[in-house]
């Protein structure tokens, strides 16, 4: 049973993770907004965390075994594909292929995701 | 037959003629006994195809005969209309009426031209906010129009009904009906005529909303009345946990269809919202929407007035694998004094209910991987061993998330009995994960797992056509695709069945044998439908092209060429005829 207390703190967590600007107290920093350059360390690992929820929300619909393996999409594990030509990629989309994301997830989110596939082992298939 | 008649009758009656044999022409006869511009929704007597499932009966078939096993060899293409920006492909099922057929494109585009020679006679392209389209995953085809009382109409991806004058394309009206700039969704399916009102079905399934179907007054755009498939009566709002019923997802986003007998709108239902759930085995008292989620995955009867509960089934009670009811088609027939209609889940089961309650008569198994179920309980409808998805990862799901079956139509043919449909052979891996649905700014997909399709255990992934008896399901003859055809059937009263393959190959195969009989290169897959019909004296074959559809997407990976360099914004009405 999705009880109203689990939701309040699953939207304070996805709030903290995705907007804040500077750590919370809810234990979960942000990420950081002043760099554009991949997140490292603890903040990276927390946002590919982020990202993974994220991802396996909206996004694995088309790149199949979590961005692992080509399916709908293409593969995203071991993309030499840089974070710039990735933001832009959600950001405005491909048409006819991939929606564009930039009006519905802000930049943090997209970063998490940046961050979740940079996390990925690029395995053969 | 004049357009001032009532649908009901019309319709009665054209049923009552294909019962009895009588709507069966001779080969080529080009009649108007539909009467163009109507609001009948009748069966193609008189060589018309008015509405979507070819009937109100589903039945996707032609009693013409000029064309037929014996002649199809002589079979050539007449002429080819291209809609342009064909993106994800021709999708649509042409409508034709007096001599007139309309269809759709991608972005809602809408022709007219003479069904006798391709030439266009109007177009219409409506403005569509192109910031939401370019935010949309199921989008942006448009699979189909309806046509009566003198309109054309037409859903559109940004939520709008619009009615345009059948004769000049000019918009006689244009209702919003779905926030999609909120929701993101809107519509791709064909709206469905009856009586005096256009029946259409929003988008939803995995989107979290409530799934909405509409009833619109014709004449005027208005608004009637609207069912939310999702906790849509106080009964099914006790069926979903907590406040998920209000991301539950739902939806009708295909055709379905009418019996004038019981002014019952026959509809399908999507899945519910996220697509996988990681209560598993606990999830009628905890998870992300504890309980059954009516009326997701269903069969709903509303009627058609005043859009209210008739009767329901839910196919999958709480469907945890995105097998959802959306298919459109409701084959009715009548056997042993029981009037019938036949539904085929995308599970890969078929169900056959009596018409006057959604009752069950029957369920029978189409697609051969299937355990998701251990089974379904032919006489109750219940299913027997639901494989529940806990947290974390599966392996062999089958079928896979494209279905045992998927959207597009099969056909049934009066003449030989034999309910013709493609069953879809895949299974695949998955990992279930704790999802949180994204509603602000803008809804998105909420899925709840990441997934691999693969090939069944001991086999290759594949398609194959059958043609069955639609109420035992016993198999008279079968054929195998080395990749399930996506497109709709199309049977004739010439003795034949066309199946529109995902290779680029329209193929035609006795219907009685399952013997190929004719096959015409394409050049591209087929994703759409196909339809038959009569004008200036000659019997005609009309089908979508193009590729791309969400499901046809999973054939790179899958199948390797032509698939991966297939061309996905590319599309044409083809048009044949005997030479």
């Amino acid at each position: 049973m999705r009880d109203p207390l689990t939701v309040a703190v699953v939207l304070i967590v996805a709030i903290t993770i995705f907007d804040a600007p500077t750590p919370s107290p809810a234990q979960t920093p942000a990420p950081s907004d002043a760099k554009p350059a991949p997140a490292q360390g603890k903040t990276a690992s927390i946002d590919a965390k982020a990202g993974e929820q994220l991802f396996a929300t909206t996004c694995g619909f088309c790149h199949q075994g979590g961005g692992r393996v080509a399916g709908r999409g293409p593969k995203l594990a071991g993309t030499e594909r840089p974070d710039a030509y990735l933001l832009e990629r959600i950001r405005t989309g491909k048409q006819g292929a991939m929606p564009a994301y930039g009006g519905a997830f802000s930049e943090a989110q997209m970063r998490a995701l940046i961050a979740y596939i940079r996390s990925l082992k690029d395995e053969p298939q | 037959m004049t357009r001032q008649r009532g649908a009901v009758y019309l319709a009665g009656l054209a049923m009552m003629m294909l019962a009895t044999g009588a709507c069966t022409t001779t080969s080529g006869s080009s009649t108007s006994s539909t009467s163009s511009g109507s609001a009948s929704m009748m069966d193609p007597a008189g060589g018309d195809w008015t509405t979507y499932h070819g009937s109100y009966r589903s039945w996707h078939y032609s009693p013409l005969t000029e064309i037929n096993s014996d002649n199809v060899k002589k079979l050539k293409v007449a002429w080819v209309h291209h809609p342009g920006r064909s993106t994800r492909g021709l999708q649509s099922m042409p409508l034709v009426a007096d001599g007139v057929l309309y269809y759709t494109g991608s972005y809602s585009r809408v022709w007219a031209l003479d069904a006798a020679t391709g030439k266009p006679l109007w177009s219409y392209f409506p403005k569509l906010n192109e910031d939401l389209v370019a935010a949309q995953t199921h989008s942006p085809y448009t699979r189909g129009i309806a046509l009566g009382m003198g309109k054309v109409y037409v859903g559109t991806v940004d939520g709008r009904l619009i009615a345009l004058d059948m004769k000049t394309g000019q918009p006689a009206w244009d209702t919003k009906l779905v926030n999609s700039e909120k929701l993101t969704v809107g519509f791709t399916g064909a709206p469905l005529f009856v009586k005096d009102k256009v029946i259409i079905g929003s988008q939803g399934g995995e989107w979290p909303g409530r799934g909405p179907i509409f009833g619109v007054d014709a004449a005027s755009g208005r608004k009637v009345w609207e069912f939310l498939t999702v906790a849509g009566t106080d009964e099914a709002m006790k069926t979903w946990g907590g406040e998920s019923w209000k991301t539950g997802g739902g939806g009708g986003w295909m055709a379905g269809a009418y019996d004038p007998e019981t002014n019952a709108v026959w509809w399908g239902t999507g899945n519910p919202a996220p697509l996988y759930d990681w209560a598993g085995a606990e999830w009628k008292t905890t998870g992300p929407r504890p309980g059954d989620n009516l009326y997701t995955t269903s069969i709903i009867g509303l009627d058609a007035d005043t859009g209210k509960l008739k009767f329901y089934h839910q196919e999958l009670p709480h469907d945890a694998w995105d097998f959802d009811s959306a298919v459109g088609e409701f084959v009715m027939l009548d056997r042993d004094g029981k009037k019938l209609v036949v539904h085929p889940n995308k599970g890969g089961h078929v169900f056959v209910y009596d018409r006057k309650d959604a009752s069950v008569v029957n369920v029978w198994q189409l697609a051969k991987n299937i355990n998701f179920v251990k089974g379904v309980d032919p006489k109750t409808g219940a299913l027997i061993g639901r494989r529940d998805l806990a947290l974390g990862k599966h392996t062999n799901l089958c079928p896979a998330i494209a279905g045992g079956m998927s959207w597009n139509s099969g056909a049934y043919s009066p003449k030989t009995g034999l309910y013709y449909k493609i069953g879809q052979e895949w299974c695949m891996d998955l990992e279930v994960i704790k999802t949180t649905p994204v509603l602000e700014p803008q809804a998105q997909l909420d899925l709840g797992a990441n997934f691999t399709l693969r090939d069944p255990e001991g086999g290759k992934a594949h398609g194959h056509l059958s043609g069955r008896d639609p109420v035992t399901g016993a198999k008279k003859w079968e054929v195998m695709f080395p990749e399930p055809p996506l497109a709709s059937l199309l049977a004739t009263a010439g003795n034949l069945v066309f199946v529109p393959d995902s290779r680029g190959m329209l193929r035609a195969f006795n219907a009685e044998t399952g013997q190929e009989v004719w096959a015409h290169n394409n050049g591209i897959g087929h994703n759409g439908g196909i339809i038959s019909y009569a004008a200036k004296g000659k019997q005609y074959i009309a089908v979508a092209t193009g590729w791309g559809s969400l499901v046809g997407d999973e054939f790179g990976a899958l199948f390797g060429e032509p698939y991966k360099s297939m061309p996905k914004d590319s599309g044409a009405i083809v048009v044949f005829t005997l030479e």
